[in-house]
């Protein structure tokens, strides 16, 4: 009896730590939404940190991160013409691969990318920050971290996702393109039908849509993790781990909603 | 800091130019600078047909169903719309057919035979002919089945075909080349069908032949007479070579019919997709026969009134 | 020593558990105030920054980071930031703690010399230190 008490009231404990968590999470983040519609947010010092963020989560990894959306995407379609090919569909193949890569795989990429990379970074800075008193020193004086610190994070992962899953779009439909046509403008039209066929202004909104919600999510779950840190230095790694595997679930979840919503 | 800007400032222009390019190219493809064209397609059915279908021209979409509804008079109608640039392949003798393959979704498929014939003006409203091939294929099973025994009907010793082909030969020298073809036809049963239909219109022809050279002789008996009656000769004889001329044209015009009908039972079973090629094929070897046969009866008209033939009699 | 830390928020504090913002250079954490807070724009917070380091006679420091300084020179920023949030108070808590490599009470007294700061000084100590701070009985 008295086990079946305590594993009800772990279970118990569980579901309230969770619904903490999303609390926080959601919490945070209409402070921040709250905040980035405040004109005094939008001064020259928060552009500089935006700015710097975007350098950081985006532009400093440009030249590996397109290269290796370019092997990904070769191999894929290279994969996806030669099947459809043996099944005699090439006719869907164009649309199979604009389907896969440009709309989920990509953008799922681009998303684990920045989180395993910035993510991990920023939910280790601010799990460091919160267990090394910067966090108090800062409330002692009345420099609100949300708008320096926590914000252009934030601004900065969204603009990073979308320019990013962009930029692997275009360059994979490219790809594509020259995969099925080669070098030369003999598909174009057959091409540019497709391509008005897949993107109607739905998938576009919505393939905008989701890029943002996987640059929030791989921002602002690692900040919400990493502010809820103990004060003490061995449980920064703590602190890391479940702040990633919240990401990884909050991913997860974006993409199977957002494949639920096209396709069912 | 200054090179942090600017590489930052580098990565965004670009990023917004190529996502602007590329939100234009949608634009584009997606006809928002161009107008639409619509059209409206009357079927006995909708079964099949959704919003969303697509549209095929030579194996490229050109467009897509918009909606479908009923009319007053409980017709199906199903307005399509296409993108101004691809109007041009629709002509005023395009066909409509919606096609159900068994893989894949199904698509109305539009041939335009004559791509130089006048533009098909907007909104206007076309038939739409159905082939499902799931439906169809029965059919042509039964249909091949009852060809197959007719084949076999037809080629047993001294059978009809025999005997026709010997009518042909003794009818005429020209149609000797025929012969060889028509043989080599029945070696393969999937041909056996346009064979049957050649073997008809030959017969036809024959027929019409038979009969006209019977008229000749009678003619000749009475130009005959006519020629050692006291009237004029010329002038009856030429009134009398009007009359064969007419009926030459008659004959003509017979298998004219014929052959339209070929083409309706060809166009009826060329969705087929294994039978295509085969179909198409026998087509042209049927289709040269029936030029033969007109040249023939061409040739008779042209050398008739100079020259007895004596070949053309028929037994 | 409880009492340092519930003292109220109209003091400046000078405290080992206040540190600097790790990434940002001393000058960077002293412009956030008048950045942040005051709402100046970054060149004139940074120009801000930099005389309050100038007044203090450590020019040099500007574009160091946490764990480049010694305990004198983070000391100095901490300060720096205390002094540029303008208040009235500033409590300097336990000294020993952070300038454990020069004769603090000494270095203090000169650095409170060098600004023209309006507001009072305190520096809590523990009661066995009282004695380095014997030539300088004006201070408690």
């Amino acid at each position: 009896m008295n086990f079946l008490v305590a594993s009800i009231e772990s279970l118990g404990a569980k579901v309230t730590g969770w619904f903490t968590v999303g609390y926080d999470i959601f919490a945070f983040l209409f402070r921040s939404l709250l905040l980035s519609l405040d004109r005094a947010t939008w001064n020259r010092a928060t552009y500089d940190v935006v700015i710097k963020q975007v350098y950081f989560t985006a532009v400093q990894i440009l030249p590996v991160f397109l290269g290796y959306a370019l092997v990904i995407s070769w191999l894929i379609i290279t994969i996806i013409l030669t099947t459809a090919r043996d099944f005699g569909l090439t006719a869907f193949a164009s649309e199979m691969t604009i389907r896969v890569l440009v709309l989920e795989l990509l953008p799922f990429l681009t998303a684990l990318f920045i989180a395993l990379r910035s993510g991990s970074a920023i939910n280790t800075e601010v799990a460091l920050m919160k267990v090394n008193n910067e966090l108090d020193a800062l409330a002692h004086c009345k420099v609100p971290p949300m708008q320096f610190e926590f914000l252009p994070r934030l601004i900065g992962g969204v603009i990073s996702v979308i320019t990013l899953a962009g930029l692997a779009g275009l360059l994979a439909l490219l790809l594509s393109y020259l995969s099925i046509y080669g070098l030369s403008m003999a598909g174009f039209d057959a091409f540019t039908q497709i391509l008005a066929k897949v993107f109607n202004f739905k998938i576009l909104f919505g393939l905008i849509t989701k890029c943002a919600l996987f640059g929030l999510a791989v921002t602002l779950i690692p900040i919400t993790a990493g502010l809820e840190t103990p004060k003490k230095l061995f449980m920064v790694p703590v602190s890391v781990l479940r702040g990633m595997m919240r990401v990884f679930f909050a991913i997860v979840a974006i993409e199977v909603v957002s494949l639920a919503l096209k396709y069912i | 800091m200054k090179t942090l800007h600017f590489k930052v400032g580098l990565f965004a222009a670009t990023t917004l130019l190529f996502g602007a390019i590329f939100v234009l190219y949608i634009l584009y493809a997606r006809g928002f600078f161009e107008d639409t064209y619509r059209l409206q397609l009357a079927a006995s059915t909708a079964d099949g047909v959704a919003p969303g279908v697509p549209l095929v021209f030579s194996g490229i979409e050109i467009g897509r169903v918009s909606t479908l509804g009923l009319n007053d008079n409980g017709g199906i109608v199903i307005h399509a719309e296409l993108l101004a640039r691809n109007a041009k392949w629709l002509k005023e003798n395009s066909t409509f057919t919606l096609d159900k393959p068994i893989v894949g979704g199904a698509k109305i498929r539009i041939d335009s035979p004559d791509l130089k014939a006048p533009a098909l003006p907007e909104n206007s409203t076309m038939l739409l002919l159905t082939s499902d091939v799931t439906k169809e294929i029965p059919i042509l099973v039964e249909r091949v089945k009852a060809i197959l025994a007719n084949v076999e009907h037809l080629t047993r010793k001294d059978g009809e075909v025999n005997g026709t082909l010997a009518n042909l030969e003794t009818m005429t020298g020209r149609m000797t080349g025929e012969y060889g073809m028509l043989e080599g036809i029945l070696g393969s049963p999937e041909k056996a069908r346009g064979v049957t239909d050649s073997l008809d219109k030959t017969r036809a022809l024959i027929t019409k032949l038979d009969s006209l050279a019977l008229k000749m002789d009678g003619m000749a008996a009475k130009a005959d007479t006519w020629l050692f009656a006291p009237d004029g000769v010329a002038l009856q004889t030429r009134d009398a070579l009007a009359q064969v001329k007419l009926m030459l044209a008659d004959a003509q015009s017979s298998l004219k019919k014929a052959d339209a009908l070929m083409t309706n039972a060809v166009a009826i079973s060329a969705d087929v997709k294994e039978g295509t090629q085969d179909f198409a094929a026998l087509r042209t070897e049927i289709d040269d026969a029936v030029r033969k046969a007109n040249a023939l009866v061409n040739e008779i008209n042209k050398k008739w009134p100079f020259a007895r033939d004596p070949e053309v009699k028929l037994p | 020593m409880a009492a340092v830390a519930a003292l109220p928020d109209d003091v400046a504090r000078v405290a080992l558990d206040l540190p600097l913002r790790a990434n940002l250079t001393a000058l960077d954490n002293i412009a956030l105030i008048p950045l942040y807070q005051r709402h100046f724009n970054a060149a004139e917070s940074t120009q801000q920054a930099q005389a309050m380091l100038d007044q203090l006679g450590h020019t040099g420091i500007a574009p160091l980071r946490d764990p480049d300084m010694t305990p004198a020179q983070r000391f100095v920023t901490q300060l720096a930031r205390a002094l540029i949030l303008g208040r009235s108070r500033l409590v300097i808590d336990r000294p020993g703690a952070m300038l454990y490599d020069v004769p603090y009470p000494d270095f203090i007294r000169q650095l409170a010399e060098q600004t023209q700061s309006t507001g009072t000084w305190e520096i809590y100590d523990f009661s066995w230190n009282q004695l380095l701070y014997s030539q300088a009985p004006d201070q408690e």
